[in-house]
């Protein structure tokens, strides 16, 4: 058996739907039940570590739009998907001590085996805009500052592990590693959890051996976009392994046993330090009946697969 | 078109809400919906030639959306859910389970009524084979590629054989997806090319702009079996007149397009459809006069808004249509 968890945000189903284009007087408590639902989800599938579904939030940045001197800008085209995020434009210094934006918009009954998933500062600063400051590589380290804060305050209260979602890392053909590992190093320092760095939304695997001389935990990969022969050149043995092997993208539900073959061989030949399975990226690219099968599925794998 | 800078609808308009009222109420009768939807049909395509469009349709007042609409007529198809566009914003994404099959012209009533009720240029809008795929979860092709032209050549071909065949003559293919994926341009050309393989007709591929500034899609356009693109402009140029690159930045990739030998016509958007304020007659005209430079041919040079203005009110989507109507007059006196 490995460990397992989910990321990003999930699906609502058609009556919260419903429910928040119309503002119903039950949103609340509706938002509140699929919530823990969803947790019950995941416990029910022995996943390793439980997320909050995030239901409330309307892409992955929003609630740092609560930030003092943070404003909401443009709708924008998320890669190449058919979903669009608001752009934030930081328009002046006051953000960088975050403001707990993240944690007070996290479910408070999760349990004590709790993960949560932050954007990793590159990415941010690729996303969004800022008045504020001239470069990107002044934006994207004042942004790991401020994440940096808001990280600490999630650490405090138990969580375990810290995703950082990496997606421009793996959709730019050029990435300037200095930049990504100086700002990481804002975050990762002396912190006391584990951080795993998700890349998806293109192949990584000219870039792997950048990847795995960053300062975190481990690193996830999408499988559906980067290979797992190209994972599989690689010893992991410094490093956490996280493979996303449930594709987010495709209602057709994964085949256990198959999984299971094939994370055991990436394992085999990569020896990673821990072995994690998740979904390559947010859930609720699928509908909630996908979304609730898969969870499930990814429970089975991590059963199914060998410890390392 | 013999006339310069011919203008023409693009795609969807708001519906009226006392429409939509009647056709969601379960107390309304079947034929009184037919009604609302006829009269809201008429209205528009009345409003639009009144304005002086040259080319018109029905703002797509009968569809559901591009989407959903197509996709409820194709074998091959089963709706999964709503998954989200943005916010509290969704579409209902379909599941491929099996092959895909043309069952019937879904769009033939629509076709008849409106040729019935325009003496008009009609230019009849459908969903392209490549966002059809590309929006759509696929549990039973084994590639994109065999989803894309499977829909092509089993859905698109015998849809658009089927409206020439009723007396379409201007066909314009959506294809908004087109541009999200730089990478799979040789996949979106073939499409294209299948779907309109040996029928006799005019072509118009709309695409939207997504990032990369039509940089992936100019190399294509000379291999596509398109006579004309119509495209989007105006959402990245300045609100100054004149006629200098920068004044006319949004344009400016025009120039690109000739340099790729594509010797077709280009549907200038010159109304950016995420916003409210109106262009000015004036700016209209300076945007097409430098879209005919760029060109080199003003004859190659058709007036449109960016895209479909279903986002605005009614109000807003048909006074931009005026601006443009008016600034297409303007550019027309400039040159004569």
């Amino acid at each position: 058996m490995i460990s397992s968890y989910t990321f990003g945000i999930y699906p609502r189903s058609e009556e919260l739907i419903e429910a928040t284009r119309k503002n119903t007087e039950n949103l609340a408590s509706l938002v509140q039940s699929e919530t823990d639902g969803y947790i019950t989800a995941q416990k029910n599938a022995n996943l390793g570590f439980i997320s909050d579904p995030l239901l409330k939030w309307d892409d992955i940045y929003r609630p740092f739009s609560n930030l003092a001197s943070v404003n909401l800008s443009s709708l924008n085209r998320i890669y190449e998907m058919n979903t669009f995020y608001r752009i934030l434009s930081f328009d002046g210094p006051n953000f960088i001590n975050g403001d707990n934006v993240v944690q007070s918009n996290l479910d408070s009954s999760l349990p004590r085996n709790k993960t949560v998933a932050i954007p990793e500062p590159f990415t941010f600063a690729e996303c969004h805009t800022s008045k504020e400051f001239k470069t990107k590589e002044d934006f994207t380290m004042n942004l790991a500052k401020m994440l940096r804060a808001e990280i600490n305050s999630l650490v405090e209260s138990g969580f375990e592990v810290i995703q950082l979602l990496a997606p421009s890392i793996a959709y730019n053909k050029e990435v300037d590693f200095g930049i990504v590992s100086d700002a990481l190093k804002i975050i990762t320092d002396g912190l006391n959890a584990k951080t795993i760095l998700h890349t998806y939304f293109g192949d990584v695997s000219t870039k792997i051996e950048s990847l795995l001389n960053l300062p975190v935990s481990g690193l996830g990969f999408d499988v559906t976009t980067t290979p797992t022969s190209s994972i599989e050149k690689h010893s992991f043995s410094d490093k956490i392994l996280t493979v996303g092997i449930i594709n987010s993208f495709n209602t057709a539900i994964e085949k256990p046993q198959e999984c299971i073959k094939q994370i055991d061989e990436i394992n085999a030949k990569t020896k990673p330090k821990e072995s994690y399975v998740s979904n390559n990226f947010d859930l609720e690219y699928i509908p909630k009946e996908f979304a609730m099968n898969k969870i499930s599925v990814l429970g089975e794998i991590a059963r199914g697969a060998k410890d390392v | 078109m013999s006339k310069l800078f011919p203008t023409q609808e693009i795609g969807s308009l708001k519906k009226p809400a006392d429409m939509l009222k009647k056709v969601k109420d379960p107390n309304v009768s079947d034929e009184e919906k037919i009604k609302v939807r006829n009269d809201a049909a008429i209205s528009n395509i009345k409003t639009l030639e009144d304005i002086g469009l040259d080319i018109v349709y029905d703002g797509e007042v009968r569809r559901v959306e591009m989407y959903e609409e197509p996709v409820r007529y194709v074998d091959g198809f089963e709706f999964a859910g709503r998954v989200r566009s943005w916010d509290n914003k969704y579409y209902n994404k379909a599941r491929v389970v099996g092959p895909v099959a043309f069952k019937q012209n879904f769009h033939a009533e629509e076709f008849n009524f409106v040729k019935e009720n325009s003496n008009r240029e009609l230019k009849v809008p459908i969903t392209g084979a490549y966002t059809l795929a590309d929006w759509s979860y696929d549990e039973h092709y084994k590639s994109k590629d065999e989803l894309v032209l499977a829909l092509a050549k089993n859905v698109v071909r015998p849809l658009v054989k089927d409206l020439v065949g009723l007396g379409a003559k201007i066909i314009q293919i959506d294809e908004p997806a087109a541009t999200t994926h730089p990478a799979e341009m040789d996949i979106f050309r073939e499409s294209i090319n299948e779907s309109v393989k040996g029928i006799d007709a005019k072509f118009v591929v709309h695409a939207c702009f997504s990032g990369n500034d039509y940089k992936a899609l100019a190399p294509q356009m000379p291999e596509i079996k398109a006579q004309q693109y119509t495209l989007e402009f105006a959402n990245r140029d300045t609100w100054k007149e004149g006629l200098d690159d920068d004044s006319r930045k949004g344009f400016n990739v025009l120039k690109l397009f000739k340099e790729h030998g594509f010797e077709g016509e280009i549907g200038i958007g010159v109304s950016d459809v995420h916003v409210n304020e109106i262009e000015s007659p004036e700016l209209i005209r300076d945007r097409i006069l430098y879209a005919a430079k760029a060109l080199g041919d003003p004859t190659k040079v058709y007036v449109n808004p960016d895209c479909g203005l279903r986002t605005r009110t009614r109000e807003v989507s048909f006074d931009k249509i005026r601006s443009m109507v008016k600034g297409a007059e303007l550019a027309r006196k400039a040159i004569e």
